[in-house]
């Protein structure tokens, strides 16, 4: 990661978006940052968490959003300005408190909230916009164009939420959260921080500095009252400008990314004379009077924004209420099909939809290549379906629960979670996981299958769950099983690392944001408080692994934890050296034959596993095996050998 | 019905979902993806072979072709007999009285096995062991008192045929194996059609069949044994012949008799489509003798069959009768009776006598086993 | 002699490969070294679930005056370094046009798909000849060959980037990525140095 921390104001820095809001953070002088791990939001808390000390800030990776959301109001009250990085899924578990906090208001010190979406949820399990959480819950909004932006934008919100009074929002996406660009910096603050909770709490005195929701419809009037406040200081915000001729014969309205996609379009068209675009970056409240001076300016209007209609509805619902003689452009958009409502927009998408609207013909490139190298890739460029890394216990893991499953022979299932573990709903787990929904989903939905005995149900159930997830949000599900009594097999992964969002640490690691020891939430032995029967399993002893999950299937007796623990590939070789030398004895490998059908390649699917057509044998890629030695113990003939790799010279 | 196509996916859904699997265990242990547990055959995975699969081939509840087996192995045409092809018919018991002290009838087939170790005609016995919690578990068995050691009936199904499967392809130990009639039939497939990747099938220099009227559900059995009897204590079972009507389990303590009707619940499905009570195909086939304790009736069918038996009264480790007329006839009376009885079942399941689900038989023989 | 110029403006740079093989890495490298230059860099990345094995690739759009879209637009690609042939070809179904310039590690990294052998991985010599095809110039480096002569295959992306500088396609030095080596591998900068050279002669010769 880029060096956030320097300072040097006035030069520029290749900083990725989510460095440049943490950058924009540490201009505005934070103390206070809490997070938990989400692509596309994690290096805004990790790049801060990296220069905390040396800054002399917080920062900390909570065990869920709902809990960071809240100690980061618990700063702002103690006067301390505090900012809460999330994904799109974090707004939802926040939404309770957040719902709150706009009535309540906030302290002293500003209080920000930066949602990552993930349009086409190229790393999420669902695909949401949350600019629309602002309508919702009245809460200022800005959106970023560019990385300059995304800094300076972030710098400017937390004096808006101190002059306002509430938490304001910023919303980015993946295509500036980790696209990198040009960033000028800025000065860095050398203010000390000094907290305090001023006690003011005073049921008569209603002003907006109690942090206690009541009245509420009062203070929802006093929301609103913010809100007004904030239109009229977006209505002159530098950050929404146009740019293009005055009368041009398409406007293209837009925000955050898109903007960058449209002016690409643009180029790409050769209609820089004739399009112009309005980029606004104040999105919510909706700064009337500056939109409606641009609307007068072309009979075409396209929005071009991401993911949902969120201002091409606002706009359109401004031009209802414009007088009846007013001119009204054609609208284009999402309504009108021609930007899709859902899923990432680039330029190529915006060229198409331009091209359409003012019936221009373009040609990419030469069309005799373009139809020579489509066809060409057609048939000749393989797909690359993701797998789990060479050596990664959930292989072996699911390797077990699959065995199992089909042993017991009752049709038992497995219900899923999020992690990279989420890949076990395809071939890489052996298509185990049946279900996925959200951060705990599994254990939940696993608690009410436990429960339909009296209709007839008697397959096995098996949630899994990983490690950094069972402590953010399956506890409360563990705890419902035992009281409820529900009949399921909670398998958590435990591979000590919030491994798919880039290895940060959590409760069970030993190890904070900041990088100090700390203590460990030892899992088994909460399961165990709890009132669990616990096993602790080595995935990668396959037999052992086996045994203990058919013989917790066998029986009927209440919640069940398998905790199978062995560190992630990616975190042991930074450690560790290579425990095995692995290869295949091509004398013993039968390859395609009766008696094997070549199960390594086929279904196990290490990638470490290659599959040699020609001599009909499998062999190891050694720049890609792990040297796990894992795969020795599934080939039914003994034809991999794995053997000690300190034992071997050179 | 695609011919063509013949793996573990047609295996599945022909044999072991149709409920004509008898556990033989041939085809588990020779690949991952059929293995046997708590009773049953699981497919682990997907087989993506649709021809010359073993597990098909071998299997014998696939098409089987009597009269091809018979020829493989005898010479001749598969005939009316009752009892199949034989040389001879004896009835014979062990002398040594440490062997006679834990087997189930007679003794024959432990002495018969202590005596091809002994002499070295064989390296090893695939044979059933019975474990301390008294399920029947495949054993390989390399010394005589290892044979001793697996004297006695289970009465429940038990896979051997997976251990035989994962002897080492290369390995050169001449082998005996002691299988019920779905065992012996499988093996006689493999001598018809040569197994790959497994040890080779001539390594096989005796096959010992038992007879059997139908075998016991290795989990639902051991359930009930375990919830109606003091397991660790349990010596050894028996049915006695009719008009007994009983089951017996013998334990330390003395005896306890449950009545057959409540065990036949137990028997597997399976075994009401087998036709074959004696091991038609084996090299001796071995059972008990109505009427007379203590002995054993024999069925000598193949040249190694006779050898041994004749070395093992030469050698004083067998007493060795004639079988009474009457024995023979009741036995022969018995076998038909089964014949006909399972020839019934398959036609009942399969809707048509021209069905007869997985074997072949001369039309003639299905007339008169119809009849 | 390296041009001192863009060849356009934006000129639009492509590095793709497979996770895992320093894709971002070598992006960053040479994103820096045009900041320090003083031009305007913006550098989309596709790596979704960011895992190893899986197709990433890396956009760069260089410009003097404008910071441009993290997506080069289809068809308009001027430079693809591909650190794996497929991907490379991949890249050039969707950005390449007849100036593209390439310049490729012809190393084979095979797909589960292709192990599984529900794909096929085309002929290598066969798939060379045809990138060949859909470019204006080709560059064949064996950069993880070379890489492994010199202790790891980790050092194939200085070689690269090596390649990048010598073969004149980009108005960078030696002198402009040195100072970035040596901020991004302070440890090892020796090797990396010499496997920058290595690179820049590899591409000469």
């Amino acid at each position: 990661m880029a060096n956030i921390e320097i300072d040097a104001p006035g030069t520029s820095q290749l900083f990725i978006g989510n460095e440049a809001i943490a950058r924009g953070a540490l201009e505005a002088g934070i103390g206070f940052a809490a997070a938990y791990p989400g692509t596309p939001s994690s290096e805004i808390l990790g790049s801060l968490a990296q220069v905390a000390k040396k800054m002399g800030i917080y920062a900390e990776w909570s065990i869920n959003e709902m809990v960071a959301m809240e100690a980061a109001a618990g700063a702002s009250y103690a006067g301390i300005r505090a900012l809460a990085p999330m994904k799109q899924n974090g707004v939802n578990v926040v939404s309770d408190f957040l719902s709150n906090l706009v009535m309540t208001g906030i302290g002293k010190a500003g209080l920000v909230l930066v949602s990552c979406d993930d349009p086409s949820a190229i790393s999420s399990s669902n695909e949401q916009d949350t600019r629309p959480v602002a309508k919702w819950l009245d809460i200022p909004l800005v959106e970023p164009g560019d990385f300059q932006e995304a800094k300076d934008m972030t710098k400017w919100l937390f004096e808006l939420a101190e002059e306002l009074g509430t938490i304001c929002m910023l919303r980015s996406v993946t295509r500036i959260a980790h696209a990198r660009g040009n960033v000028k910096l800025g000065e860095l603050p050398t203010k000390k921080h000094k907290a305090r909770f001023e006690q003011t709490h005073d049921l008569k005195n209603v002003m907006p500095t109690t942090l206690i929701p009541v009245p509420s419809p009062f203070r929802h009037f006093l929301l609103h009252m913010k809100l007004n406040k904030a239109r009229d200081k977006f209505e002159s915000s530098p950050f929404n400008k146009y740019a293009g001729p005055e009368k041009p014969e398409l406007l293209i309205i837009t925000s955050g990314s898109c903007w960058l996609y449209s002016q690409d379009a643009i180029d790409a068209l050769k209609m820089r004379d004739k399009v112009g675009i309005l980029k606004l970056g104040t999105l919510w409240p909706l700064p009337e009077k500056f939109v409606i001076e641009h609307l007068n300016k072309s009979n075409k209007v396209l929005f071009v924004e991401e993911i949902d209609p969120f201002i091409e509805r606002a706009i359109m619902e401004l031009a209802g209420n414009l007088p009846s003689d007013a001119v009204r452009p054609a609208f284009y958009g999402k309504r009108s099909g021609h930007i899709n409502a859902f899923g990432e927009l680039n330029p190529d998408l915006v060229i198409k939809a331009v091209s359409s609207i003012l019936g221009i013909e373009y040609q990419a490139r030469d069309v005799d290549y373009s139809n020579k190298v489509e066809s060409i890739v057609k048939s000749n460029v393989p797909e690359r379906t993701m797998t789990f890394c060479a050596g990664c216990p959930h292989r072996a893991t699911f390797w077990s629960i699959k065995n199992a499953l089909k042993l017991d022979g009752r049709d038992g299932f497995v219900t899923g979670d999020i992690g990279c573990y989420s890949m076990a709903i395809g071939p890489a787990g052996f298509f185990q996981v049946r279900t996925m929904h959200c951060m705990g989903g599994g254990a939940g939905v696993a608690n009410g299958l436990g429960k339909l005995g009296q209709f007839g149900f008697d397959q096995p159930v098996i949630a899994v769950v990983g490690d950094s997830t069972f402590y953010h949000a399956t506890i409360p599900a563990l705890i419902n099983g035992i009281y409820n009594r529900s009949k399921f097999i909670l398998v958590i992964l435990d591979n000590n690392a919030t491994a798919m969002t880039g290895f940060q640490p959590h409760p069970g690691t030993g190890m904070t944001a900041m990088g100090e020891p700390t203590e460990v939430v030892s899992m088994e032995g909460l399961c165990r408080a709890l009132g669990a029967q616990v096993k602790v399993c080595d995935p990668f002893d396959l037999k052992a692994s086996t045994d203990t999950l058919l013989k917790m299937m066998a029986d009927d007796g209440g919640a069940k934890v398998v905790i199978m623990r062995r560190s992630c590939e990616l975190v042991r070789a930074k450690k560790e050296k290579t425990p095995y030398k692995v290869r295949v004895d091509a004398n013993k490998c039968i390859g395609e034959s009766c008696g094997c059908d070549r199960l390594c390649t086929r279904i196990f699917l290490c990638p470490g596993l290659v599959w040699d057509k020609k001599t009909g044998k499998s062999k190891i890629d050694e720049v890609v095996c792990s040297g796990c030695g894992v795969c020795a113990d599934v080939c039914p003939q003994g034809a991999i050998v794995r053997e000690a790799a300190c034992l071997i010279s050179s | 019905m695609a011919i063509k196509t013949k793996g573990c996916k047609e295996l599945v859904a022909q044999v072991i979902e149709t409920g004509l699997c008898t556990l033989c265990g041939a085809c588990t242990g020779s690949c991952p993806y059929l293995a046997f547990h708590k009773g049953r055959i699981a497919l682990l995975d997907n087989c993506s072979r649709t021809e010359e699969s073993q597990c098909y081939d071998y299997c014998p509840r696939t098409y089987t072709d009597l009269n091809v087996i018979s020829q493989e192995i005898f010479g001749t045409p598969y005939t009316t007999s009752e009892i199949g092809e034989v040389k001879d018919v004896v009835m014979a018991r062990a002398t040594d009285q440490i062997a006679i002290k834990h087997t189930q009838y007679g003794g024959a087939v432990t002495a018969l096995l202590s005596l091809a170790l002994a002499e070295r005609t064989i390296d090893s016995a695939v044979v059933t062991k019975t474990l301390d919690d008294k399920s029947p578990s495949p054993f390989l068995a390399h010394t005589i008192d290892d044979i001793v050691q697996c004297a006695g009936s289970s009465y429940m199904a038990c896979p051997v045929l997976g251990k035989y499967n994962q002897i080492h392809k290369d390995s050169n130990d001449r082998l005996a194996i002691v299988g019920t009639p779905c065992q012996v039939l499988s093996i006689a497939k493999m001598k018809a059609k040569l197994p790959e990747n497994r040890i080779n099938i001539a390594n096989v220099k005796l096959v010992i069949g038992l007879f059997c009227t139908w075998a016991l559900s290795p989990d639902k059995f051991h359930e009930f044994l375990k919830e109606n009897c003091d397991l660790p204590k349990v010596r050894k079972l028996d049915i006695p012949p009719p008009p007994a009507n009983r089951f017996d389990v013998y334990t330390s303590d003395g005896m306890t008799s449950f009545p057959l009707e409540q065990i036949r619940k137990f028997t597997m499905p399976a075994c009401s489509f087998c036709l074959d009570m004696t091991s038609e195909f084996a090299d001796l086939s071995v059972g008990s003798v109505e009427g007379t304790e203590g002995w054993n009736t024999i069925i000598v069918r193949t040249d190694a069959g006779a050898d041994l038996l004749d070395r093992a009264n030469k050698k004083g480790k067998l007493e060795v009768r004639k079988l009474p007329k009457s024995n023979l006839e009741h036995l022969k009376e018995a076998a038909l009776l089964k014949k006909k009885r399972a020839l019934k079942q398959i036609v009942e399941k399969s809707g048509s006598s021209d069905n007869l689900l997985y074997l072949g038989l001369s039309p003639e023989l299905i007339e008169t086993l119809l009849a | 002699m390296p041009n001192k110029q863009l060849m356009k403006d934006p000129l639009n740079l492509i590095i793709t490969g497979v996770g895992g093989q320093g894709n971002v890495m070598i992006s960053l490298i040479i994103g820096n070294a045009f900041v320090r230059d003083g031009y305007l860099v913006t550098i989309g990345e596709t790596y979704g679930a960011s895992q190893r094995g899986g197709p990433v690739m890396s956009h760069l759009r260089i410009s003097k005056n404008t910071q441009y879209s993290p997506f080069i637009p289809n068809g308009s690609a001027d430079i693809i370094l591909g650190m794996e042939p497929v991907e490379t070809l991949r890249m050039l179904g969707k950005y390449g046009n007849p100036n593209v310039i390439t310049i490729i590690n012809p190393r084979p990294i095979y797909s589960i798909d292709v192990t599984v052998g529900q794909a096929q991985y085309p002929e290598l010599e066969k798939l060379i000849q045809t990138i060949k095809e859909l470019s204006a110039k080709t560059w064949l480096i064996n950069a993880t060959e070379e890489a492994q002569k010199m202790g790891s295959h980790m050092f194939a992306n200085a070689i690269l980037i090596g390649a990048l500088i010598g073969s004149g396609v980009l108005p960078l030095t030696r002198k402009s990525i040195e100072p970035v080596l040596r901020e991004t591998f302070p440890k090892e900068i020796e090797t990396n140095l010499a496997a920058l050279d290595k690179g820049i002669k590899l591409v000469k010769s």
